[in-house]
Formats: structure tokens, C-alpha cells, sequence
């Protein structure tokens, strides 16, 4: 179903409001078929990507291919994309049905044509009761379903979704998370979506792009990118880390030692040229999950520390506790446990020794 | 006496006050007078005595005449071909407005409006030399060698009243439909773009639907505002182009029959009245569409 035919691409695109850099140099290939989101913080330029792929702004300089040809040129309403916007943009003097067959309706299908799929693409949102409400008739979950059926019913080879979830209340956000990743498998159609968020974009994409102050800092599935950062910037993003900074040691084959105020960590390199060359004595961090260090009898590799519990704090899933690790306890260590209805038998100011594995430790270049 | 009391107390007069002068004031300055002259409607005048004592006889005279219920329903025509061409030329206006960006937009709408700031008896004269016999249309026509000699087709009859009130009122058109195009959200044009919609069709199916209530609003506008001019007909009008605002000014003046000017007064304020309900009725329904998404 999944081919990694490019659909796709942008080439050295570049955007520019005056002195104001806002996209420096962007290569990025969607994938045909694949669910792909752009995260970052806000101004990273992940809205003027997607902007720039639907033909709302044009970029200073670069290239977008849409199967090899040239779109750049292209006006909107002549690019078989669309679009759901954050503030959904429906129409308020149109009746759902109104609203999302308005793109047959500008193509000149006919009526009949327009109402069947009409019909069926509210079925699909399951929105079909409510064809002849008007949009301040509506729910935020439900404007949202229309603003997507409404993207959908034209069969375009690409959908843009501006953080479209982002109104949304938590639970319900949820939920058209799992909503739009289903929608997405029936239809077969390449999503792009642009989110700040990055517990939905580990939720929904088959592969996510980090972008911060205009360019994209990695590229890859939630896995890739929340195991294996490859930026400082990327490891503190994307869920919680420990970063402890020190100087690279000598390569030894497929690990590498760094030395570090709480002492030398051995560092997985995963094969990675870049990592293994590094030159010894160059800034890097050790960046490892607080759900990968543990308590008890360490296993003969791994990374060990002692130091002080400073907080426990019970988290619901998982309870997260504090300990100041090396020289005068200066550096703290976070670390996240699964929650027990007995609580964790462990109190601020006691002594602990923690150890996690070489293979959760990543090394970050500095 | 507790801490709020003193903070309570003053406030809740001053409130009152403010209360008491906002129903107050317009009690004693429009509705008093209004209701003054409706009663003044019902009394009758003999000679230059004025009759008070209750009848419909000037009601009557209105609808009996052969000449009142034309020229009322003439001037109410006129008024609808005013209103029609102030929103026919203002939209256009309005639409390029709203369409330029930053301050070019606002500094262009001042200038549009300063004719607003002028006196209206100056504009009047102004644009009766534009029509005039040697005006700068006829000069203008005969250069063109439309016409060979000057045209008196434009001053001093019913088209007079019609080009001078046209442009006269225009501002009271452009205004609304432009604050109508402004709040339309600049995403619904791009959605549209988005769904393959051209510019011309973006226009037809979402600009226009959602300024109605605008085009409305300005066409309730001018056409009031039209109705009740006595002025533009007075002094461009000339013998032909008599209107219903001009009889009921000479009832008060030639005629001295104040009487019966009250009645005429008080027919044309129902029009005015039937043609805001009207206006509202429309722009609330285009409205009620129109509301937030």
C-alpha cells in the first residue's frame, strides 16, 4: 500500500520578509501515501512550508516538485492540494453540504454528482445528519470534521493541515488524533501536517520533520527522533531528556566514552560516521530518557551514578523523581518510573544509586 | 456604616444620573418635538388661524388630492434609483478600498470622506456648476462632440435630483459595504483559492454573499437620507423635478399651512420607518448567515 515513490519536494527553498530569514535552505521529500508532520516551536517557519506548498506565499528562492515538475509558479486554485486550516475557514453563510462540496461545485460538476459525494464524504467524518447546519451551528470537533471532509472530497494528491487540532480541548484533541490517522488510512491520501505539539505528532506521523529558526534539524519515524536525536536542540525539544555536557574521549569501536562532571559515560554511536569521527576533546552530551535510568543491582556495562532523591512527584502513569548526582550534587538527574498504587518506596534526601544501559545513552554533538 | 457603603453610594447615584440623562434628553429633545408635530397633524387651519380641534382631514386631503400620493410615490422611485446607483458605484469603490493594504487604505477613506465635513448647501452649488448649461459635463460632452450645444438635460429637472444626490450620498454608501468587506476574514478568500475557486468565482460565491449585509445597510442609508432632503431637489430640482420633501417645505412656508405639513411630515417619517424595518429585516437574515464560523 506504502511506496516510497516521492510526491513531493522541496529543493534550497528559502523565504525571506526583508532582513527577516524565516526558511534558510529547506530540502525536505514527502513520500507518497506517507503521514508526515512538520513540528517545531512557533516561528520556526513550519506554517510557511505548508504555506508555500499550498501556493498562499511564494518562496524567495528554491524549488517545489510536485512529481518532478515545478509548482512554484502554480496558482492555488490550480494546485491539487488542500488545505485545513487552523481557524477551520468554513464558510458562514453555507450549509455543511454547502461548504464541503464547494470544490466540485467550482469545478462545475453537476448537482447530482456534487450530492453524492457529498453524502459520502460527510458519511465518511460521520457528519451525515447534520448536512443543513449552518457552521456557527457547530461544535469545534465538529467544524473540524467538516473543514477535513470538505479537504478530502476533491481527491487531492496532498492534504494540508495546519494545526488544525490546536482549538481543540485535550480529550477531544484525542480523539480526532486517532479520528484523522484512521481517515488517513481509508482515503490513502499523503498528509502533511504541521503541529507544535510533539505527543501528537509522535501519535499520528509515519515520519516527523523537526524544524527550529527556519531550517529542519532531523528527519525520521517518532522512534528515530525520540531515540536518537541528533541536536542538542532536538534532544530537549522532543519529550523529557537528561543532557549532561562533557568532552568526548577516544572512539573504541561501536561505543564512545565522554567525561563528565558526574563521571565518564559510555555512549552508544549506532554506527553513525559522524559520532564515531568526532574529534576527541569536542563538546558533546550524554542524552538519556528518565524512563531508561533505573534503581538496583546495575548490569556490568552500564552507566552508573549515585546521589540525593531531591522530589518525588506522582505523576498519574508515572512518578518522577529528582537526584543530585556528582561533584557537591550540582547536576540533577531526572528520572520516571512506572507508578504503583503502593507508591514508590522512595523519599526526598535518601541516597540512591541509578545505572541505565550504553544503548539508551545517546551522544549529542555540541 | 460598612467600607463599600461610601464607594456604593455615590456610584449608584452617578449611575442614576447618567441613566435619568440618557432617556431624558432624547425624551426632550426628539421624541417631545416628534410628538408635537404628530399632534399638530391633526389640527386644521382656517385662514392664517391655526384650528385646534382633532381631524383626519389632512390625512384625508393626502390621500384625495391627485397630487400628493404621485409625487410621494415619485420621490420614494427616485429615492430607490439613488440608493440602487450610490451602492452600484460605491461598491466598486469600497471593494478596491478594502482591497489595498496598510495605511494607503485608511489615508484613501479619509480622503473620501471629507466631503462629509463640508457644508451640504456649498456642495449643492458646486454640483449644480458641474451641470449647469456651461458646466464642466456639458463642456466636457460638446468637446467629446457628443452633443453640439449645451444640454439642459442636467439641471433643473428630476435627473438633476438624481445625479446630485447620487453623488452627494455616495460616502453613506461606501462606508458600510466597506466595513462590510473588511470583516470578512482574509482565510475564507484563501480557502476558497485553496478549494480551486477563481478569482472571480471567490468573489461571487463568498465577497458578495457576506457583504450583503452591507449593501443593505448602505441602500437603507442613502435611501433615507434621500427621501428627506428638501434641499438638493430645491436648489437643482427646479420646476420639474418637484419631490415630496419640497411640498411639505413649502407647507411651511408659502402654504403656512403647518398643519397639514405635519401630516405629510408624519407620512414620510412612517416611509422612513417601513424602509428601516425593511433594511434590517434583510441585513439581519444576511447576517444571521453571515455570523462567526
Amino acid at each position: 500500500m506504502k511506496s516510497s515513490n516521492i510526491l513531493l519536494e522541496l529543493q534550497g527553498v528559502s523565504k525571506s520578509y526583508g532582513t527577516v530569514k524565516v526558511l534558510e535552505a529547506v530540502d525536505l521529500a514527502v513520500r507518497d501515501g506517507e503521514f508526515i508532520t512538520i513540528l517545531g516551536p512557533s516561528g520556526s517557519g513550519k506554517t510557511t512550508i505548508l504555506r508555500m506548498i499550498g501556493g498562499f506565499t511564494q518562496p524567495s528562492s528554491g524549488h517545489i516538485l510536485l512529481d518532478g515538475q515545478d509548482i512554484v509558479a502554480l496558482p492555488i486554485n490550480r494546485r491539487p492540494f488542500n488545505t485545513v486550516f487552523q481557524d477551520y475557514a468554513l464558510f458562514p453563510h453555507m450549509t455543511v453540504a454547502a461548504n464541503v462540496g464547494y470544490g466540485l461545485r467550482v469545478r462545475g460538476e453537476t448537482r447530482a454528482e456534487i450530492g453524492r459525494r457529498v453524502t459520502e464524504a460527510l458519511a465518511l467524518v460521520q457528519l451525515g445528519d447534520l448536512a443543513d447546519r449552518y457552521p456557527a451551528q457547530l461544535s469545534g470537533g465538529q467544524r473540524q470534521r467538516v473543514a477535513l471532509a470538505r479537504a478530502i472530497i476533491c481527491q487531492p494528491r496532498l492534504i494540508l493541515l495546519d494545526e488544525p487540532l490546536a482549538a481543540l480541548d485535550v480529550a477531544l484533541r484525542r480523539q480526532m488524533q486517532e479520528f484523522l490517522k484512521e481517515i488517513q488510512r481509508q482515503i490513502r491520501t499523503t498528509f502533511l501536517f504541521v503541529t507544535h505539539d510533539q505527543e501528537e505528532a509522535i501519535a499520528m506521523a509515519d515520519r516527523i520533520c523537526v524544524m527550529n529558526e527556519g531550517r529542519i534539524l532531523q528527519l525520521g519515524t517518532a522512534h528515530d527522533v525520540y531515540y536518537r536525536p541528533t541536536s542538542e536542540f532536538v534532544a530537549r525539544f522532543f519529550g523529557e531528556n537528561n543532557l549532561i555536557e562533557g568532552r568526548l574521549e577516544d572512539s573504541q569501536g561501536e561505543w564512545r566514552w565522554i567525561a563528565t562532571p558526574i563521571g565518564r559515560l559510555r555512549c552508544a554511536i549506532d554506527g553513525q560516521a559522524e559520532l564515531a569521527t568526532a574529534a576527541s576533546g569536542r563538546r558533546a552530551f550524554a542524552a538519556f530518557r528518565p524512563e531508561s535510568v533505573a534503581a538496583g543491582p546495575p548490569a556490568p556495562d552500564s552507566n552508573q551514578v549515585e546521589g540525593a532523591v531531591t522530589q518525588v512527584s506522582f505523576g498519574g502513569a508515572s512518578t518522577s523523581i529528582s537526584l543530585a548526582v556528582g561533584e557537591g550534587g550540582r547536576t540533577s538527574l531526572r528520572l520516571r518510573w512506572p507508578s504503583r498504587a503502593e507508591g514508590v518506596s522512595i523519599s526526598p534526601g535518601q541516597r540512591l544509586a541509578a545505572h541505565w544501559r550504553p544503548a539508551d545513552c545517546r551522544l549529542v554533538l555540541a | 456604616m460598612t467600607d463599600t457603603a461610601p464607594i456604593v453610594g455615590p456610584g449608584r447615584w452617578r449611575d442614576l444620573t447618567v441613566a435619568t440623562a440618557a432617556y431624558v434628553l432624547p425624551v426632550i429633545f426628539v421624541l417631545l418635538p416628534l410628538a408635537a408635530f404628530f399632534v399638530y397633524s391633526f389640527f386644521s387651519v382656517q385662514g392664517v388661524q391655526l384650528v385646534r380641534e382633532p381631524t383626519l382631514l389632512n390625512y384625508r386631503r393626502f390621500f384625495a388630492d391627485e397630487i400628493f400620493l404621485p409625487v410621494f410615490l415619485r420621490t420614494c422611485w427616485l429615492c430607490l434609483k439613488v440608493a440602487a446607483l450610490t451602492v452600484l458605484l460605491g461598491y466598486p469603490v469600497a471593494y478596491l478600498l478594502a482591497a489595498l493594504k496598510g495605511r494607503k487604505k485608511y489615508v484613501l477613506l479619509l480622503l473620501l470622506l471629507v466631503p462629509l465635513l463640508m457644508s451640504y448647501i456649498i456642495k449643492i452649488y458646486a454640483i449644480r456648476s458641474i451641470l449647469g448649461g456651461t458646466g464642466f459635463l456639458n463642456r466636457f460632452l460638446m468637446w467629446l462632440g457628443v452633443i453640439d450645444e449645451p444640454s439642459m438635460l442636467f439641471v433643473y429637472n428630476l435627473n438633476a435630483v438624481l445625479l446630485t444626490l447620487t453623488v452627494l450620498l455616495l460616502p453613506f454608501a461606501i462606508l458600510p459595504i466597506f466595513l462590510s468587506l473588511e470583516r470578512i476574514p482574509r482565510r475564507l478568500l484563501e480557502a476558497s483559492s485553496d478549494l480551486g475557486g477563481s478569482g472571480w468565482q471567490t468573489f461571487q460565491l463568498v465577497i458578495l454573499p457576506l457583504s450583503l449585509p452591507g449593501v443593505i445597510a448602505a441602500a437603507t442609508f442613502v435611501f433615507v437620507l434621500a427621501l428627506g432632503d428638501f434641499l438638493t431637489p430645491q436648489m437643482v430640482g427646479g420646476q420639474s423635478g418637484f419631490t415630496f420633501g419640497r411640498i411639505i417645505f413649502s407647507q411651511f412656508g408659502a402654504a403656512f399651512n403647518w398643519p397639514f405639513g405635519a401630516a405629510l411630515s408624519a407620512i414620510l417619517a412612517a416611509a422612513v420607518m417601513v424602509a428601516i424595518v425593511i433594511g434590517a429585516r434583510f441585513g439581519n437574515r444576511a447576517a444571521a448567515r453571515g455570523g462567526s464560523a
